[in-house]
């Protein structure tokens, strides 16, 4: 008997496996990397794979019961929710350990484990509801998709109201609700429903409540080690959770503070409070009394430089955190501070909780606070300023740790260098400072893109308009409209010599200049400069250890060092030295991708065995067509939602935003596609060409005007935008939706002992697809991978005419 | 049943039969230590180009395995980092060999250390010079380093728990300096408490991994240099014609 409300059961089921993803990647990105966060879901996700593999061997044996089997994996996918949680917080993993610890490697195994159960009992809870609704299976995938994109919402909307840890909690409820639904009409409804409330109060006292056990490595666990630390305030959001500790000890500098910088002992650094983002990066709020002179030591570090070439200028400091650099503007007598920050609760926290603290800085008559992000608020307010900041974003171990690798930055690639050129007054300067990382490259690729971004914004001479400095961890950049004048060359050096900063470059630089307070064994920024201001500068990139090539926003990765042509020289020269020499984010992805990969195979392959037992000899199944179908669709799906992903995120400003309306909009209206497609009685086949045909135009269309549209709405509010981007995607989503249930409807009616095996292959697909499609992004850019997702819809489709071709041979 | 329950042991056995050999170390005896350290010093330390004979002795004496973890006593004299809990670890072999090689002692000195850690570093120190002061902000560790270091006999060695920002000021000024877990800055203070002539060393990377040291050294002018000193050969940049 089917139950009566399996429309609702499925659209909570699945929009608590989403939901369940969703919360799971920011838990461990709190606890763990944000990049390790992403291998262990991915790799977790295959549990939705394993669900279909599991029922494609447990075919015969669970034909009838499948109503009963749903009500059972409906009542373990609710405990599982909270149980796999809190035991993945309860497992020692250190994903710092793992290269010294074998057992690390266990741990890791477990928790790929664990974490897959939610994934496995939600699948196969879908399957079972295809198994009951044959002859619908494209409502039923409707109802799936719109309760996924529903699910992605509500989770991204609790991210704001509750602490992540508490959020698989509050989808239990979701998957009780869908649980107790299907006990309304079960054999024993009140017996189960008991049985039900029973064991989540059981698992509740056994589990309580589990708070996130972050990593001992983590900047924030450091600082909660201070004997004095205390957390003064915390605040959540889907950007991240940000945490403010209080602590003598707690001193962030922007940099190396020169020998040359006196003060009295108390009196070297302000009292700071820390404000700590996901358990690490972190930025500093500055006890200030409002004193101009204070504090002294911001004149003491590289970013100062540019306060010494204009005078009172009209400053914009993008990324402003917990205000150093406004301070030091403010010391240096800025006449206009615009101070923007792309996290929504930084200024708010500060107004709330610091305020005495800060000295009002943000209700200082000279500093106007924007939230917004950087990019955007500058494409849209077409003001001029006579500099414009871009000071330390990241904290200085994580940059050295290469953690950030695959991090998009829209912030320093080619276009926006571009951007923030164009914006200056006409003696106006950029500023950017970098971490120094050795090797060297941030800085040397830093270099690269202004250098590449300014003759686009009409400076045709960047060797006469920039200069660049470094201490011994950090390299200020600067670029000014107009040639720097001789006065402000002498300028630099002064500057640079009273510090005892190193000149890496300036307008007239002689080679004995260079390199000599901290000394390399070459001077290797210098030597990169000048390469890269002459016309070998493409030659110079390709000998160069390391990817420096700048950043575009087809590639948005500037983070990205990790070059293939010298992982043989990294490994000769260095023998088993080369370890921390590698970028970890880039090798992280790889390995999620062969362990997918990996995964998938043995999934995929497992199940022929079964299927060509219980294929009776004059019945083939055309195993080839169904696996690339459903294969290349996965990959397509996925390469187009993460190729939207990334051009919203440049437009929308925030990747959650960007994440949350393209799932949400992808699932709902495909799954408005895959109901129209269930209720299609024309031919099937006509329905899957043109979609594909629509599917590819639209994307091709998107790539072309999406740029234009986004240029000419830069200015416009958050909802708008939000609404103009759903609507954007309405229709290819919609498209989107159709081939998979066309397809599935067909293999569950011609050949339905492989329907489990193709919803399983979608699974694989998608975990495989999302890295992939991240790997080809950072080689070869977005536009491939949105014509590979089309090239994979036009196979796709040509295997469908495949499997109609087997099944009428069969008849 | 039967059938079920033998496959339960088995599965239980696959899982808890690595597990088991996976958490519990080999017992190590005296005996393996001494031989484990002469080879780490042989094939890892002297063969990797650190040659100065009182650094290699000093390595030769300190008992590395009492400086760690029980649990990782095995890897005691590997050349690799271990951790030691708190978000620390215990550098490298080679790294501390080579740190204390580039510091130039010549057995007379007096170094201030910051980041006690688990007190190897400090031991090390302790073999060539006669007198060691360290700072370890994490009560516990330093607690531990404290007994330790007193039980292994290294009377040289003072530790102290506290903020080491303004380094020790009663004993400065110092011929040399190390600091561990170098932040966003090396502290002014410590400069000033470095002896004209002096040398402070600095191991910059991530948690496990030493990338390189930034060797501070005072000229009699009172002027600074720093140098960035590669432990690792170093791989040319640029490569090919």
């Amino acid at each position: 008997m089917k139950p009566r409300h399996l429309d609702s059961a499925v659209f909570l089921i699945s929009g608590t496996g989403i939901a369940y993803q969703v919360i799971l990647m920011r838990i461990f990105s709190i606890a763990q990397w944000h990049h390790f966060a992403y291998m262990m879901i991915s790799i977790a996700m295959l549990g939705f794979a394993a669900g279909g593999i599991v029922l494609t061997l447990l075919y015969r044996w669970s034909a009838g019961k499948e109503a009963s089997l749903l009500r059972k994996f409906s009542f373990i996918l609710t405990l599982s929710l909270v149980l796999c949680y809190a035991v993945s917080q309860a497992l020692p993993f250190e994903t710092y350990q793992l290269a010294t610890q074998p057992i690390q490697l266990l741990y890791l195994s477990l928790l790929y484990l664990i974490l897959a159960l939610p994934f496995f009992f939600t699948s196969c809870c879908i399957l079972l509801a295809f198994y009951l609704e044959r002859g619908h299976v494209g409502r039923i995938y409707a109802v799936n998709m719109i309760g996924s994109g529903a699910g992605a919402l509500v989770v991204v909307l609790l991210m704001f109201l509750v602490q992540p840890a508490a959020i698989p909690y509050c989808l239990t409820f979701m998957a009780a609700l869908a649980t107790l639904l299907l006990f309304i009409d079960g054999p024993y409804p009140g017996i189960q429903t008991l049985f039900l409330l029973t064991a989540l109060f059981c698992v509740g006292i056994v589990v309580g409540f589990q708070p996130i056990r972050i990593s001992e490595y983590k900047g924030l666990a450091y600082a909660l080690r201070m004997p004095d630390a205390k957390i003064r305030a915390e605040a959540q959001s889907p950007l991240s959770v940000l945490t403010a500790v209080e602590s003598a000890m707690i001193r962030e500098t922007p940099g190396q503070i020169s020998h040359r910088f006196k003060a009295k002992k108390d009196a070297i650094l302000p009292d700071q409070i820390g404000l700590f983002f996901d358990a690490d990066s972190v930025s500093v709020i500055n006890r200030w009394e409002q004193n101009p002179q204070e504090p002294a030591y911001l004149d003491y570090v590289t970013t100062a430089l540019p306060y010494h070439l204009l005078d009172k200028p009209d400053t914009l400091i993008i990324g402003a955190g917990g205000g150093t650099d406004v301070l030091s503007a403010l010391l240096h007598g800025a006449e206009k501070v615009t101070a923007v920050e792309v996290d929504p609760r930084v200024f708010p926290i500060m107004k709330r909780h610091f305020q005495v603290f800060s000295g009002r800085l943000w209700d200082h008559p000279s500093v106007e606070p924007i939230q917004a992000e950087g990019r955007a608020f500058l494409q849209s307010s077409r003001r001029a300023y006579d500099l414009i900041q871009i000071p330390l974003l990241d904290a200085f171990n994580a940059s050295s740790a290469g953690v950030y690798a695959l991090n998009e930055s829209y912030l320093y690639t080619k276009e926006a260098i571009q951007l923030y050129l164009q914006r200056l007054t006409p003696g106006g300067i950029l500023a950017v400072t970098r971490w120094l990382k050795t090797p060297p490259r941030d800085a040397i690729k830093m270099a690269a893109t202004l250098i590449e971004a300014a003759p686009d914004a009409g400076i045709e001479n960047p060797a006469a308009h920039m200069a660049m400095i470094r201490s011994w961890n950090t390299a200020t950049l600067i670029a000014s409209r107009s040639p720097l004048s001789p006065l402000q060359v002498e300028k630099i050096r002064r500057f640079a010599a009273e510090r005892e900063f190193d000149l890496v470059y300036l307008p007239g630089i002689r080679p004995d200049e260079v390199n000599r307070y901290t000394i390399l064994e070459q001077p290797v920024y210098y030597e990169a400069v000048t390469a890269m201001l002459s016309d070998k500068r493409k030659d110079y990139y390709r000998r160069y250890l390391y990817y420096i090539e700048p950043a575009t926003d087809d590639r948005p990765y500037f983070f990205r060092f990790f070059k293939w042509g010298s992982i043989n020289r990294l490994i000769q020269g260095m023998g088993s030295e080369w370890i921390p020499f590698v970028e970890w984010g880039y090798i992280t992805l790889l390995a999620t991708l062969i362990q997918a990969m990996a995964a998938s195979c043995v999934l995929i392959v497992l199940p022929l065995v079964a299927l060509a037992r219980s294929a009776l000899s004059h019945k083939k199944y055309p195993t080839i067509p169904i696996l690339m179908f459903f294969f290349a669709l996965g990959l397509a799906y996925i390469f187009l939602e993460i190729a939207f992903m990334q051009k919203y995120m440049l437009f929308l400003a925030y990747p959650i935003y960007a994440i949350a309306v393209v799932l949400t909009s992808f699932l709902l209206f495909s799954g408005f596609g895959s109901y129209f497609a269930d209720r299609f009685r024309g031919k099937r086949e006509a329905l899957i060409v043109r979609s594909v045909i629509l599917i590819a135009v639209l994307s091709l269309a998107y790539m072309v005007s999406l740029p234009v549209l986004f240029q000419a709405a830069s200015g416009w509010g958050d909802a708008a935008k939000i609404l103009m981007c759903l609507i954007l995607l309405a229709p290819i989503a919609f498209c989107m939706g159709i081939p998979f249930p066309t397809g599935f409807q067909k293999v569950t009616s011609d050949f339905e002992a492989c329907a489990p095996w193709a919803w399983g292959i979608n699974g694989c697909a998608s975990v495989v697809g999302a890295s992939l499609a991240t790997l080809i992004a950072v080689h070869a850019g977005f536009r491939i991978v949105v014509l590979s997702a089309c090239l994979l819809y036009f196979l796709a489709a040509a295997c469908y005419f495949r499997m109609i071709r087997s099944s009428v041979s069969r008849l | 049943m039967g059938k079920n329950k033998i496959i339960l042991a088995v599965g239980l056995a696959l899982i808890l039969v690595p597990g088991f050999f996976l958490c519990s170390p080999p017992t190590v005896t005296g005996r393996e230590d001494n031989r484990s350290r002469v080879e780490m010093v042989n094939d890892t330390i002297r063969a990797r180009g650190v040659l100065n004979p009182q650094v290699l002795d000093a390595m030769y004496k300190v008992p590395r395995h009492e400086f760690v973890d029980y649990s990782m006593r095995p890897f005691a004299y590997a050349d690799r980092p271990l951790p030691i809990g708190h978000g620390q670890t215990i550098s490298q072999p080679y790294i501390v060999a080579y740190m204390t090689e580039v510091l130039e002692l010549k057995g007379d000195e007096k170094v201030l250390e910051i980041g006690t850690g688990s007190g190897y570093q400090a031991a090390v120190l302790a073999e060539i010079v006669p007198e060691v002061y360290t700072i370890e902000i994490v009560e516990p560790l330093g607690r531990t380093a404290r007994e330790r270091l007193a039980r292994l006999g290294y009377g040289n060695v003072e530790v102290q728990i506290g903020d080491g920002y303004f380094g020790w000021e009663e004993h400065a000024p110092f011929d040399a300096i190390i600091v561990t877990a170098a932040a966003s800055h090396i502290p002014p203070p410590l400069i000033d408490q470095l002896k004209p002539g002096g040398r402070m060393i600095i191991p910059v990377g991530p948690v496990f991994y030493v990338q390189y040291l930034m060797l501070v050294e005072k000229n009699k002018d009172g002027s600074v240099t720093q140098r960035k000193t590669m432990p690792v050969r170093f791989v040319p940049l640029t490569g090919g014609p």
